[in-house]
């Protein structure tokens, strides 16, 4: 902060007037930025994520996307319904707790007038802050998968890719539809996921996936988030005669598993769930061992090359998942507000329920727009499976959007 | 100091009518009156924790437990059997109480560091457990409180200003009940443990009885504010109501900042650390990520350096040094 700055100015300043400096700045400093902020014509876009703590990776990664779509829009003449109105985002960092994501999401909506919300990449933290804008009526925008998110009744939540179970479904069916093509039938599986929210949920879905297939589930074994030693699990998996592996976890866990598994040379297929496995750090930790991993995703880049090489342009990694949906979200919102022309939250939410996107970045996900049923839930994403090749991830099913056929390592 | 001068009674009389009167000079369900009601409930969930850690100096680190303990309890209460929160509250102090009781038995020997680290361990414990007994606990998905129209009975409102008069309450309250501790019996009892457990032991205390008596307070008044915290946040999940860093040290590192074992210690406390992190939340998240979390932490760094002992012993070195400049 200023204080370090001070010693000249009176001689000797000790710690504790330096402090009360420190103190008094702090007091300040908010006053004088939304002064700032006020000035000028523009629609203010309450931005949540974590940028610190165990998701800040994906926080940051979300954040780059929207903040993509939103300078993009600003240069391209703002929001042309309100006369060029430009958009400006409130960015506040939801740490890694769902209290402080509700603090912070009460803040923008009466500090900063933001007209919607986007956030807030884990379930737990857009949970949190949906009891806050529900209650003031204000749209949130979310890409988190948890089935809670539209299952409550909220009106005002609108949830652009598919549910969690959803999810876990598709990476069950997409494994059997990609190992049936290859001439495999799939009897027994294997399920490792970590006890988080995401893990467990996603776990669910795959077990109802293999319930209903008559598939046999030979292991199925939660393990803590940040395990520092897989072995006793792979050691499990071998053991168990698996014909394909559905390990589903953040990125820590996901290298050490797919490393350990192919270091004891064991060649069957490992489906990821998202998250830790499909985004660069995955290739970049594994090297030659990422090759042919495959993944369920909610999403890929590969889908619309034409608007998501924009982002690999200015930020230096493919677009990933999470940032993809967010400036969907945020074109989304963009698009409405042009539909409504007004920023007022009624008006907002009877274009978001009643419209179908079709323009921009709409056409990165399956359906190739979006529309939100009663829930807020948008009825066209599909999940996609994608597989590693030479560095990048290529949409392997289902068919009418692969990009090109899976290799099956049976 | 025992009976309060007049001039101090009025001096409370008016800060609690201010206090009282404060929120209409907010936004109803604005944002400051959301952080001054975060404060006074960290206020009273320090004060409670101050009861053992601050009068008998068994530094529990596992606070988290009996907060969560609350949240749980009058939440699957309210799911399943519709039962009103203030029920719900009262058996989940019982459940925190019978907790803490269970947990006191065979850890109130222990002093200093292993106290604090088989609390820590405790805490982390009903952590793992609401984690993984998912068909009672909803799992790590977390669970949301049901909507319901505002009403004082079911313990919801629409609007912010009745939740700060709630904590406020609940402040005045733990506060009240730790100060008659401290001027009873058992706080002299207390007292004597802190000072010397061997020679309490001597002039016939029976120190263990002692500090079970009050951690089980401690521990059913930390579940109460749980079910507070339920009903004003809506949604919470094993990591939010058992966690180490969101709760057990937040609490007690607002005691310490405060001034341990002082009744106005917590209260100053709460009242820094609270907003403290949201102002560096509002300035620097939207600078370099986490940034706002560093100067956060850097800050609450500084003023532990400055005055390890709180700003309550901080006032009290200012004011003497006041007092000798007067004569000199």
């Amino acid at each position: 902060m200023s204080s370090s700055g001070n010693d000249t100015a009176s001689g000797r300043i000790n710690r504790r007037q330096a402090l009360a400096f420190a103190a008094v700045g702090g007091i300040a400093m908010p006053f004088v930025l939304r002064d700032a902020v006020a000035q000028g014509k523009a629609v203010n876009v309450g931005v949540v994520m974590p940028l610190s703590g165990a998701n800040a990776q994906f926080g940051i990664n979300s954040r780059n996307g929207v903040e993509l779509v939103a300078d993009e829009i600003n240069a391209a003449g703002g929001i042309k319904a309100l006369g060029g109105a430009r958009i400006n985002l409130v960015i506040a960092d939801s740490t890694s707790t769902p209290t402080t994501a509700a603090n912070v999401a009460q803040r923008l909506l009466t500090q900063n007038d933001v007209v919607a919300i986007l956030g807030a990449f884990a379930s737990s933290l857009t949970i949190a802050i949906s009891e806050v804008t529900e209650r003031r009526g204000v749209p949130l925008l979310t890409m988190s998968f948890s089935d809670q998110i539209t299952g409550r009744g909220f009106e005002n939540i609108f949830q652009v890719v598919a549910k969690a179970s959803v999810l876990g479904k598709a990476q069950f069916d997409g494994t059997m539809a990609l190992a049936a093509t290859a001439g495999q039938k799939l009897e027994r599986i294997a399920i490792m996921y970590e006890d988080t929210a995401y893990g467990t949920s996603q776990a669910a879905g795959l077990r109802e996936g293999a319930k209903a297939a008559g598939v046999q589930i030979v292991m199925d074994d939660a393990y803590p988030l940040g395990i520092t030693d897989v072995t006793p699990l792979i050691n499990k998996l071998r053991a168990s005669g698996a014909q394909a592996v559905f390990p589903v976890s953040y990125l820590n866990d996901s290298l050490q598993i797919i490393r350990a598994m192919r270091q004891q040379k064991i060649g069957i297929p490992a489906i990821g769930g998202a998250a830790g496995y499909v985004i660069p750090d995955f290739e970049k930790g594994l090297g030659e061992f990422a090759e042919g991993v495959l993944s369920i995703a909610p999403a890929n880049y590969d889908l619309a090359p034409e608007l998501t090489e924009r982002f690999r342009k200015r930020y230096g990694y493919f677009m990933v998942h999470e940032a993809l949906e967010h400036a969907v979200c945020m074109d989304v919102l963009a698009q409405a507000i042009e539909t409504a022309k007004s920023t007022a939250p009624e008006a907002l939410r009877k274009v978001l329920h009643g419209t179908r996107f079709e323009a921009g970045w709409t056409k990165t996900m399956t359906g190739g727009a979006v529309q939100f049923d009663k829930t807020g839930l948008n009825t066209l994403s599909v999940p996609v499976m994608v597989q590693w090749r030479s560095k990048e991830l290529v949409t392997v099913w289902p068919s009418d959007v692969a990009k090109a056929k899976a290799v099956w390592a049976s | 100091m025992s009976r309060l001068s007049p001039m101090r009674l009025i001096l409370i009389a008016v800060l609690l009518a201010a206090a009282i009167a404060l929120p209409f000079a907010f936004d109803p369900r604005g944002y400051a009156i959301r952080i001054l009601c975060l404060a006074l409930l960290f206020g009273a969930m320090a004060q409670a924790w101050n009861i053992v850690a601050g009068l008998a100096n068994q530094v529990s680190l596992g606070h988290a437990a009996f907060f969560g303990i609350g949240a749980y309890t009058s939440t699957l209460l309210l799911i399943h059997f519709g039962i009103s929160p203030w029920l719900g509250m009262i058996a989940g102090a019982v459940l925190g109480g019978l907790a803490a009781l269970l947990i006191s038995l065979p850890t109130m020997r222990l002093r200093g560091h292993y106290f604090a680290l088989a609390t820590l361990a405790f805490g982390e414990v009903m952590r793992v457990i609401a984690n993984s007994w998912g068909g009672l606990t909803g799992g790590p998905v977390g669970i949301s409180v049901p909507f319901a129209p505002s009403s004082l009975a079911m313990l919801q409102f629409k609007e912010t200003r009745p939740y700060y008069w709630l904590m406020l309450a609940a402040l005045i309250a733990v506060t009240a009940i730790f100060v008659a501790i401290r001027k009873s019996r058992l706080g002299y009892r207390l007292r004597a443990i802190k000072e010397n457990v061997d020679a309490a032991e001597v002039i016939g205390i029976d120190t263990t009885r002692t500090k079970i008596i009050a951690a089980v307070l401690s521990g059913g008044l930390t579940a109460c504010l749980g079910t507070l915290y339920a009903q004003f946040q809506y949604f919470f999940d094993p990591d939010t109501v058992f966690g180490v860093g969101s709760i057990s040290v937040r609490v007690a590192m607002i005691a310490i900042v405060g001034g341990i074992g002082t009744a106005i210690g917590p209260i100053l406390g709460a009242f820094f650390v609270i907003p403290l992190e949201e102002f560096a939340n509002q300035i620097f998240s939207a600078q370099a990520a986490g940034l706002s979390q560093l100067v956060f932490g850097v800050l609450l760094v500084v003023v532990i350096l400055v005055e390890p002992r709180g700003f309550v012993a901080m006032g009290q070195r200012l004011a003497r040094r006041f007092r000798r400049e007067d004569r000199s």
